[in-house]
């Protein structure tokens, strides 16, 4: 059954929300959520790769011939990759430090391959516009929620670009920082009592 | 055969699009990202030393071809006068390159202080160079024309303890420093007319 | 419905002296008790405190775990008094409540009742949560400062800091029977020399705890002092002093013993304590911490599938 664009769209914030209910893209997942910012930052900027890819992807699918279509999606993909990364150190200097490695990465996250051959060389352009929307959308949420309680833990504040903050030990001055959470185990401990809230919670 | 062909040709095409299209963002990114490499890296380094700075060095910047490498120069202004200059060199660390900062006040010959601005060094260790300003603060006021170095090499540098590879890699950068300021002087004092203008 | 007997076949080998984990918790609890009191007599009433909150708030974690994941209540078993009890013991008198809240619900929570319960953590609950504690909030356990406020009738410094800092002759300021005797700073239950080895025979004795691992651990500590001490007796201190400070006798009685992140066949067993050993000399004396017996199980606790792989021959297989 065919699903409407906004279908396509939605699914990707609950039904096949990246990290979670697809458990694809763990790399950054883990990597960069030491802060808010950075999981939005790289959701955002993954978010800009898939949908430009999944759109070019759709486009050329009937050009693309089968055998090499791996190849032709890395090299669509990589370009993408690139581009952000320029962009990223010509318009948001201090976010391409923090990222850093993390940003070239992006074109080995499962999740864009994975559309890609899953949604975008089966779909049409709009449908697979809706679908890179609704996916990148939905990693950035997670990438941002997961950031937002590992700083919010380890560090007592969020703090995103500067103007959005909460302070945690401004409301609760005994609060002490649990630095163990903005380390790398305690991404892999977050991470999974948030799956575990989520496959709770269900559909 | 005629699948063979599609698959060269679309692949051709595709990279040479791709190849395109990324010359053409990098060439139209290059210098605002050279600007912010400067404003964000260099920047802080530049701040410390020129603090107090009438004009803003970052955009008072001049190269100057030093051997076969171009060396940005910043200028500071101080009480009127662009007498203060601010350029990068680099020492072999324990873990690559370290980039100094290093500011010079052209008046008296003097440095006036030194800034780590890049380094990889070993966090706690090695890295106090940039983090613990007591110790690049050892620089401040010495002349150009007596050569640095540790304590332990017979100079007048009190090491980081602990880190003694990287107090040298300092100490050489900003030797090679004092070093081509006063090869590069001449040149420098005419360009520094025209800032300060 | 339920009436159905079911039967858990399971790898050999096997290891079992009849009793239950019930009453093999009581007995470990016991055992435990001959360091804690005198921890608790030494620093009166807020390490009362410190142990009854961790027990207690170790059992209400396993309680809601068994209630969260719809499992048989587990909490009669003792286990998860026991893991709070091990936590208590390590921590200092001053732990705030809420470290000792957060530490038993990594303890209990991430350390056991996530792997599926008793028998399938692969580290031993206690000690992984005191790692987290300690990478969180080391000035808490920070055991100079954390016991500043107390006056004893001996040297108030903790005896590691003191050789990690100022070398062998600084370690040498501590007699060794005073360490025995328990006249040293630390944790709750981990100072008092005597008890912890009477707590330790009498569990060897009773077969709850294996005496190879708690022994070989010893000997391997014993060793690499001895080894580093050689090599350099102005810098490292001797093996006495490693045998009786920090939590090396809690470790080797009551950590690394541990049934499920131990291995069961006696060379494996005897490898096992001796690489904790040796590992925890070894961060002492050159690593970046102050205490190697805490990285040390763990590390132990990740080798041990790998030493469990050493077994004999199934009869008939592999001629």
């Amino acid at each position: 059954m065919p699903k409407t664009l906004v279908q396509e769209f939605t699914k990707g914030l609950w039904q096949e929300l990246p990290p979670f209910r697809l458990v694809l893209g763990l790399c950054p997942t883990l990597g960069v959520t030491t802060s808010m910012e950075n999981g939005l930052g790289m959701g955002i900027a993954t978010t800009f790769v898939l949908f430009g890819s999944n759109i070019l992807i759709s486009m050329l699918r009937s050009v693309i011939p089968s055998k090499v279509r791996i190849a032709c999606f890395i090299i669509i993909i990589a370009s993408f990759v690139t581009i952000v990364e320029l962009l990223m150190q010509a318009y948001t200097y201090p976010l391409y430090l923090k990222l850093g490695v993390f940003i070239p990465l992006i074109v080995v996250n499962c999740i864009l391959l994975g559309r890609a051959e899953a949604f975008a060389c089966k779909n049409n352009v709009s449908s697979s516009m809706a679908d890179g929307l609704g996916i990148g959308i939905g990693y950035t949420l997670a990438l941002g929620s997961l950031g937002a309680i590992r700083e919010l833990l380890g560090h007592g504040s969020v703090t995103v670009w500067g103007h959005l903050s909460y302070n945690l030990m401004s409301a609760f001055p005994s609060y002490h920082p649990f630095t163990f959470m903005v380390q790398a185990p305690g991404a892999f401990i977050c991470l999974g009592l948030m799956l575990c809230l989520i496959n709770a919670i269900g559909d | 055969m005629n699948e063979m062909v599609k698959m060269v040709v679309v692949l051709t095409v595709l990279s040479a699009a791709a190849g395109g299209v990324l010359a053409a963002v990098n060439k139209g990114t290059a210098s605002q990202i050279k600007d912010q490499q400067l404003r964000f890296v260099k920047g802080p380094a530049i701040e410390t030393i020129l603090a107090g700075s009438s004009i803003n060095p970052i955009e008072n910047r001049f190269e100057i071809k030093e051997g076969d490498a171009e060396k940005s120069i910043f200028v500071g202004k101080f009480d009127g006068k662009a007498n203060t200059i601010a350029f990068e060199e680099f020492g072999k660390g324990f873990g690559g390159d370290i980039g100094v900062m290093v500011g010079v006040n052209m008046d008296t010959d003097k440095l006036v202080g030194t800034a780590v601005t890049v380094h990889s060094e070993t966090p706690g260790m090695g890295a106090r160079a940039k983090d613990d300003p007591s110790f690049v603060s050892q620089f401040k006021g010495l002349p150009v024309a007596n050569p640095v170095s540790v304590t332990k090499d017979g100079g007048q540098i009190t090491a980081i303890s602990g880190a003694t590879i990287t107090s040298r890699a300092v100490c050489a950068a900003v030797d090679k420093a004092m070093q081509a300021y006063q090869k590069m002087k001449p040149e420098l004092q005419q360009e520094i007319k025209k800032v300060g203008k | 419905m339920h009436s159905t007997l079911k039967l858990t076949v399971s790898h050999a080998p096997f290891w079992h002296n009849g009793s239950s984990i019930s009453s093999k918790s009581r007995n470990i609890l016991l055992a435990s008790l001959l360091a804690v009191i005198p921890g608790c007599y030494q620093y009166g009433f807020p390490a009362v405190g410190v142990v009854t909150m961790s027990i207690a708030s170790a059992i209400l974690w396993e309680l809601l775990i068994n209630f969260i994941s719809r499992r048989p209540i587990s909490v009669g078993d003792g286990n998860a008094a026991l893991i709070g009890m091990m936590l208590a013991m390590m921590m200092p008198a001053t732990t705030p409540w809420w470290a000792v809240v957060t530490g038993t619900f990594f303890a209990v929570v991430i350390g056991k009742e996530i792997f599926g319960g008793i028998g399938a953590n692969p580290f031993n609950p206690a000690v992984l949560a005191m790692t987290i504690l300690m990478l969180s909030w080391g000035a808490l356990f920070d055991f100079n400062a954390a016991l500043l406020n107390y006056s004893f009738d001996f040297k108030a410094v903790y005896p590691l800091v003191m050789s990690k800092s100022f070398g062998a002759s600084a370690a040498g300021s501590f007699s060794l029977m005073n360490l025995l005797q328990g006249k040293q700073i630390g944790g709750i239950g981990s100072t008092c020399g005597i008890g912890l080895i009477l707590g330790g025979v009498y569990l060897m004795i009773r077969g709850h705890i294996r005496w190879e691992i708690s022994i070989s651990f010893l000997v391997g500590i014993f060793a690499a002092a001895l080894g580093f001490n050689w090599l350099n007796p102005e810098l490292y201190a001797g093996p006495g002093f490693h045998l009786l400070t920090g939590y090396t006798l809690i470790g080797a009685f009551f950590l690394a013993t541990e049934d499920s992140s131990s291995p069961v066949n006696f060379i494996p067993m005897l490898l096992y304590g001796l690489f904790g050993g040796v590992l925890t000399v070894m961060v002492r004396n050159i690593g970046a911490h102050i205490d190697g017996v805490l990285y040390a199980i763990l590390i132990i606790n990740l080798v041990n599938p790998l030493l469990d792989k050493i077994r004999p021959k199934a009869i008939g297989k592999g001629v």
